[in-house]
């Protein structure tokens, strides 16, 4: 049915102009300002659809270009994709070689053609351990975030390749690595929170992962686990979740936020000038309670 | 290469406790009484009071505030933008007006399949009913963890003793299910505040599973609290059926933050290599200090929201929760466990 309508002529503009639309209309309310997504599911859906893996690859990049559209018209402003884990180094050499291959054509094109970034101002970095990537894939990634660097609109993280546990145990060494240096450091959260790749980031308010499986799968643990932190779990493999599952997700968001902002604000205005924000969440709890 | 004791004992030592591991036991057995302590306040929006009519009411209320008044700043200049603006801005809040009623709908239908699935697998206080539901399984998780939100005290099941109820039910149900391991997780840290409401859970606990298991083969347990490295046993003897976990919010990031302190101050003396921290090392201190990872999380809270829950530890956990739900009822739970059983995890594959 949907393919039957996407070969009349036009058809490309009319979703891009919907999109545009519709990301207007949603950005008018409150957007999350950090998005992390897991894209999980390309290879189930290769084999479900009987396609070759790196056929399924290219589909969920794809995709990945689809949602990234729709979230930068909504005004989201860093979005964090999980592109490879550490772990999946444990995969066939063969697949490996070739999701690298499709990481450096990919990153290539977009060094050439621009891709988003230049209609979206968008800034690509590259997080994760780098030391872990062969060097000509390396190249390549770098030449990209040269390129893209004075772009401020928005924010591309692709984590390539990362573990949350890896991010904070580089965190931590390089907080220990710091109070060598100066032993009077106070260490709390806020230092190693400042030490993550996330660090010129604002704080993660929407986690999506698809696939539907219930785990975080080692990605954000130490931004995920925020009690500001919303995770979305979807059933639909990654190359299936299309922009209307993305719109759904963004407009339950602005709906919470505004209901819940709204229902605690009020009390804040009318009760409590304090600037001290435990105070006034506490209070708020109670207050919330009391009606 | 330094050995990883050390670190653990200097982090305890900073934080004031005991570097041998505590048993309260028999001081448990010798005290029994109770006191009143003051009330520690969940995270903020763990609670919900939907009303419908309260909602849409206020739905009402917001909607003709908003679209009449300026109650959210803009930044733009000229006139047609801001008329752009607002028309965006009427469209989403008329959108948000229908999902309102329909939010209202489900919530109402949630309610009413988990009243229904409550009835229909009712575990009657019997293992043997519960081992039935568990035996269709194909695996069960080793290590269960709970995350509990404390209500309020004028609540139903509200309150410490609430917390306490609750606690006695997800023994029972997990011993009769064979689990070895259940970690409790509450924002506050509530119960593990003092002596005193440990031996009361105790107490409680043991009432409970007398129920369940009748009062001659009451199974055996200990419950453990990581952060005061203590621990307390049912009876003497140190062989249990299940160990429980008491953590908090303090168990998370607080204690990696104590964690890197220490290991600054090694680092400072030269006793510990820059090299050295690796992710196995602050593995292992980790489950030294906290606990084992748990292999299903079940939040009993209405939305899904991890409050602050020790991030290390939940890398490959699968997570369960039932929207709108803000009870410990065994429908929550053996749902859960057939999800788990369900579940395939394939780390990077």
């Amino acid at each position: 049915m949907s393919d039957w309508i996407s070969t009349f002529p036009g058809y490309k503009n009319l979703l891009s102009a919907s999109k545009k639309i519709i990301g207007k209309i949603i950005s008018t309310g409150s957007v999350p300002s950090h998005v992390g997504i897991i894209m999980d599911g390309n290879r189930r859906y290769a084999k479900s659809h009987k396609i070759e893996i790196k056929e399924g690859h290219n589909l969920g990049f794809e995709t990945m270009a689809n949602i990234l559209e729709l979230l930068y018209e909504s005004g989201v402003k860093v979005t964090t994709v999980y592109a490879f884990s550490i772990e999946n180094f444990k995969r066939s050499s063969f697949e490996v070689q070739w999701l690298m291959d499709l990481a450096k054509s990919k990153f290539n094109q977009i060094n050439q053609h621009g891709f988003l970034c230049e209609e979206y101002g968008v800034k690509i970095k590259i997080i994760g351990n780098l030391k872990m990537l062969p060097d000509d894939v390396l190249v390549v990634l770098k030449e990209t975030e040269e390129i893209t660097k004075n772009n401020t609109r928005a924010v591309l993280n692709v984590c390539f390749p990362y573990t949350s546990r890896d991010e904070i145990t580089t965190s931590i060494k390089n907080v220990v690595e710091e109070t060598m240096r100066n032993p009077t450091i106070e260490i709390n959260e806020n230092l190693i929170e400042s030490n993550l790749y996330t660090k010129d980031n604002p704080p993660v308010e929407l986690l999506i992962r698809t696939s539907g499986t219930y785990r975080l799968s080692d990605f954000m643990l130490w931004q995920a686990v925020s009690p500001n932190c919303k995770i979305v779990f979807i059933n639909q493999l990654w190359p299936n979740f299309k922009p209307w599952d993305m719109i759904k997700i963004l407009i339950n968001f602005a709906f919470e936020k505004y209901w819940y902002a709204n229902e605690n604000s009020k009390f804040v205005n009318t009760y409590y000038d304090s600037e001290d924000e435990t105070i006034t969440s506490d209070n708020e709890y109670t207050m919330t309670k009391a009606i | 290469m330094i050995k990883s004791p050390k670190i653990i004992e200097d982090v305890r030592i900073n934080n004031d406790i005991d570097v041998e591991l505590k048993n309260i036991t028999k001081e448990a057995n010798i005290i029994d009484q109770k006191i009143d302590e003051p009330p520690i306040k969940g995270p903020p929006s763990t609670n919900r009071n939907i009303n419908i009519f309260y909602i849409i009411m206020e739905l009402i209320h917001n909607f003709l505030k908003s679209s009449f008044g300026n109650d959210k700043p803009v930044e733009t200049t000229s006139i047609l933008q801001l008329i752009i603006y607002y028309f965006n801005h009427l469209i989403l809040l008329q959108l948000f007006f229908v999902i309102a009623i329909y939010k209202n709908i489900q919530f109402i239908y949630r309610k009413i399949y988990l009243k229904y699935l409550t009835l229909t697998s009712y575990p009657n206080k019997s293992p043997s009913v519960i081992r039935q539901d568990v035996v269709k399984l194909s695996k069960i998780p080793k290590v269960l963890s709970c995350l509990l939100d404390l209500k309020d005290d004028d609540d139903e099941n509200g309150g410490k003793d609430g917390l306490i109820n609750d606690i006695c039910e997800l023994t029972a149900w997990s011993i009769s299910s064979s689990i070895e391991r259940l970690i409790i997780y509450e924002y506050s840290g509530l119960l593990s505040q003092s002596y005193d409401s440990l031996i009361d859970l105790r107490k409680y606990i043991k009432k409970n599973l007398g129920l369940y298991f009748g009062t001659d083969a009451i199974p055996t347990f200990s419950i453990k609290i990581p952060q005061k490295n203590l621990i307390i046993y049912s009876n003497e003897s140190k062989e249990v059926d299940i160990q429980i976990d008491l953590i908090s919010r303090i168990d998370g990031k607080p204690t990696l933050v104590e964690l890197t302190k220490t290991m600054s101050e090694l680092a400072l003396t030269k006793e510990l290599a820059l090299k050295d921290i690796t992710i196995d090392l602050i593995d292992e201190e980790l489950m030294e200090l906290v606990g084992p990872e748990p292999d299903l999380l079940i939040s009993f809270a209405p939305s899904l929201n991890l409050e602050d829950y020790p991030p290390w530890h939940i890398r490959l956990t699968e997570i369960y929760w039932e929207p709108d739900n803000k009870d410990v009822n065994y429908a929550v739970f053996i749902r859960a466990l057939q999800q788990f059983s369900n579940c395939k995890i394939n780390i990077g594959k």
